[in-house]
């Protein structure tokens, strides 16, 4: 096991690896930038050094400035938490070029599923469907003729990155035109990386994913779904489990499916395979992101396994310990993001100084987030101030919760998204557990809103 | 423990999105491979930072004064102290005065920063007494072989260093203190 682990992100994720690394016994150094030298996990790591400006690019993006400080805290594992570094094959070979451990994925297993084209075509010999599509983009007139070929609606995707950047669904050949063009600089822009492929889009599709957790010995385990169909311009804001869009055998089937590819095309550490499932229950391979994600504490309260623990084990060589039967999943979870954006505005982003913070208790209830009254949220990075996890028996029960602890928070000094999720939580669509990806953009935040206001 | 400094890789290629950088490791055994050197070796944390942030919660303080090796060695021992049970191949010296490190506010003193988290290594010709000019080179800032210059912010004397050769200093840490120069006394 490592000795000392250097935490190399900021915000509730941070904090998150920090409270791993303590029930551990592993010493934490949080990796800071300038803008966040007030921070919660800032102030309760054992060790703090600053790497650089608020600008994340001389800061959690720049490899050298991470790597240094690692080597001189005498550090011997680099956690990257999510986005930032975490996923990026180079930065977890230079870590093993200084002897250091990168906590996720090996850099060769890295490399293997860089691609989204790739992994597509190589899960796909591991048994999963996938969604028609085409191959890595030539150019323009390759993207036409593909188009043509799987049949309009396509969305463009690009190849490296995720989190919705470079990312549109197009509905004629004219439309193909214009906005591959503006997927590819954002493309570029994002992840340095402007190649794009297409998918055939599927209207109504529900996001479900499964989690995996495999040890470098090859014994792989499935920790269960997510249903992360509540989102709002591709980006999750709600994320359940289990799904309500399939039956229980349906559900053990996938994650069976799924951990028996992940094993088979030889992923290592934790992993989430996600799925697009359509309106006839058909559920379609996309994308594995091979890191921790956001919405892992779902499926921590659904079976009691310390996800980020089971991560860090495993990048030091720690074989799983539990087997497939071990693993148990108990009620309903549901996770709320409450980001720092004004729903009726838009949801531009909200910065500032927090004035009030109360958390929400009671049975069931978990916040996650590295706010504080008197901290100063900055202005350069996303807007997640935390998530509330709710837990209930059943999903009703989990539902009343999730109501009842919104009501409870209190955050004042900046706008929050709080009445979002309140009106998505009385909504009839996912009261009746409906929810598909495109919903909430196509009848409108504004509409669920103003149902909510009316109800 | 990690065994620093054991890595075979002499020269690397980082690619980042949009830039590339050829990561060299000194030879030898540099300054910043030297077993044992940690950053909480330096004197202290910024300690400017907290004035004036009233908010702070201050069952917080608690924590980060015990980052800070000057008290979690000395006095309390109720925070985690990295380096406690461990021999520290560096002498132990005179921490640098306290309002070296807090010349904010003072009209006749400017500090150089950090530029990188690294390894320091003062510029010899700008040692102590030394006049320098605004954006003279007065040190270095080693971040994994790649040397990152700390100059002057102004014109002015040298009058102290606040961390010693090969110790590790984070980005935006205080190392240099000048005395500075009127505009005249400097032409």
């Amino acid at each position: 096991m490592f000795a000392k682990v250097l935490i190399a992100n900021r915000g509730e994720i941070a904090l998150r690896i920090l409270r791993a690394c303590r029930t551990l016994g592993i010493e934490a150094v949080v990796a800071y930038s300038e803008a966040d030298r007030e921070s919660l996990p800032v102030q309760l790591a054992d060790e703090a050094i600053c790497i650089g400006p608020a600008d994340a690019r001389r800061s959690y993006l720049s490899a050298p400035a991470v790597i240094s400080a690692a080597v001189v805290t005498g550090c011997d594992a680099i956690h990257p938490g999510y986005g930032f570094l975490s996923e990026d094959e180079g930065f977890a070979e230079v870590v093993r070029a200084h002897d250091l451990t990168f906590i996720g994925p090996p850099p060769g297993v890295l490399e293997r599923f860089a691609s989204k084209e790739g992994t597509r075509r190589l899960m796909a010999t591991h048994g999963l469907p996938t969604i028609p599509g085409s191959g890595m983009l030539r150019d323009d007139l390759h993207a036409m003729e593909e188009a043509d070929r799987i049949g309009y609606p396509v969305l463009i995707k690009p190849s490296a990155g995720g989190g919705g950047k470079g990312m549109r669904m197009v509905r004629s050949r004219r439309e193909l035109e214009s906005a591959i063009k503006v997927c590819r600089s954002e493309a570029k822009a994002a992840f340095g990386d402007d190649s794009l492929y297409l998918e055939r889009w599927l209207e109504d599709n529900r996001h479900v994913e499964v989690q995996v957790a495999v040890d470098r010995y090859g014994r792989g385990v499935h920790l269960g779904d997510r249903d992360c169909s509540v989102q709002r311009r591709h980006q999750k804001i709600l994320e359940e489990s289990p799904t309500p869009a399939l039956s229980d055998a349906a559900r053990g089937d996938l994650a069976e499916r799924a951990v028996r590819a992940a094993v088979g095309a030889g992923y290592e550490n934790v992993g989430t395979l996600e799925f697009l499932v359509d309106a006839e229950g058909h559920a379609w391979f996309i994308e594995i992101n091979c890191r921790i994600q956001v919405e892992h504490p779902v499926t921590e309260v659904l079976t009691g396994i310390d996800m980020v623990a089971t991560q860090i084990r495993i990048a030091a060589g720690e074989p799983l310990g539990f087997s497939q039967a071990d693993v148990t999943f108990r009620g309903h979870a549901i996770e709320l993001r409450i980001n720092a954006e004004d729903p009726e505005h838009d949801f531009r982003p909200s910065a500032g100084l927090i004035e009030r913070y109360l958390v929400p208790g009671g049975p069931g209830i978990r916040m996650d987030s590295h706010i504080y009254a008197g901290y100063e949220v900055p202005p350069y990075y996303d807007s997640l101030l935390g998530k509330l996890i709710v837990w209930g028996p059943d999903r009703a029960s989990a539902i009343a919760r999730a109501k009842s602890a919104l009501d409870e928070l209190l955050i004042e000094g900046v706008v929050t998204n709080v009445s979002i999720h309140q009106a998505i939580l009385s909504s009839e669509p996912f009261l009746e557990g409906r929810m598909t990806t495109s919903l909430l953009d196509r009848v409108g935040s504004a509409a669920f809103l103003a149902a909510a206001a009316r109800a | 423990m990690a065994k620093l400094g054991t890595t075979g890789l002499g020269e690397i290629e980082v690619r980042e999105g949009t830039w590339k950088v050829r990561l060299r490791r000194p030879d030898g055994s540099g300054p910043w491979l030297g077993a044992g050197r940690r950053a909480t070796d330096r004197p202290s944390r910024a300690q400017p930072g907290h004035e004036g942030h009233g908010h702070a919660p201050g069952a917080l303080e608690g924590h980060r004064s015990a980052r800070n090796p000057a008290t979690s060695h000395s006095s309390n021992g109720s925070g985690p102290s990295p380096a406690a049970g461990r021999p520290d191949p560096a002498p132990a010296r005179p921490d640098a005065p306290a309002e070296a490190r807090r010349p904010a506010g003072d009209p006749h003193r400017a500090v150089a920063t950090s530029p990188a988290v690294g390894i320091f290594q003062p510029h010899a010709p700008a040692g102590p007494g030394s006049r320098v000019r605004a954006g003279d080179r007065i040190g270095l800032v080693d971040m994994l072989g790649v040397g990152q210059e700390v100059v002057a912010p102004a014109d002015g004397v040298v009058t102290g260093i606040l961390v010693e050769a090969g110790d590790a200093v984070e980005y935006g840490q205080e190392l240099v203190v000048l005395e500075l120069m009127t505009r005249t006394s400097a032409g």
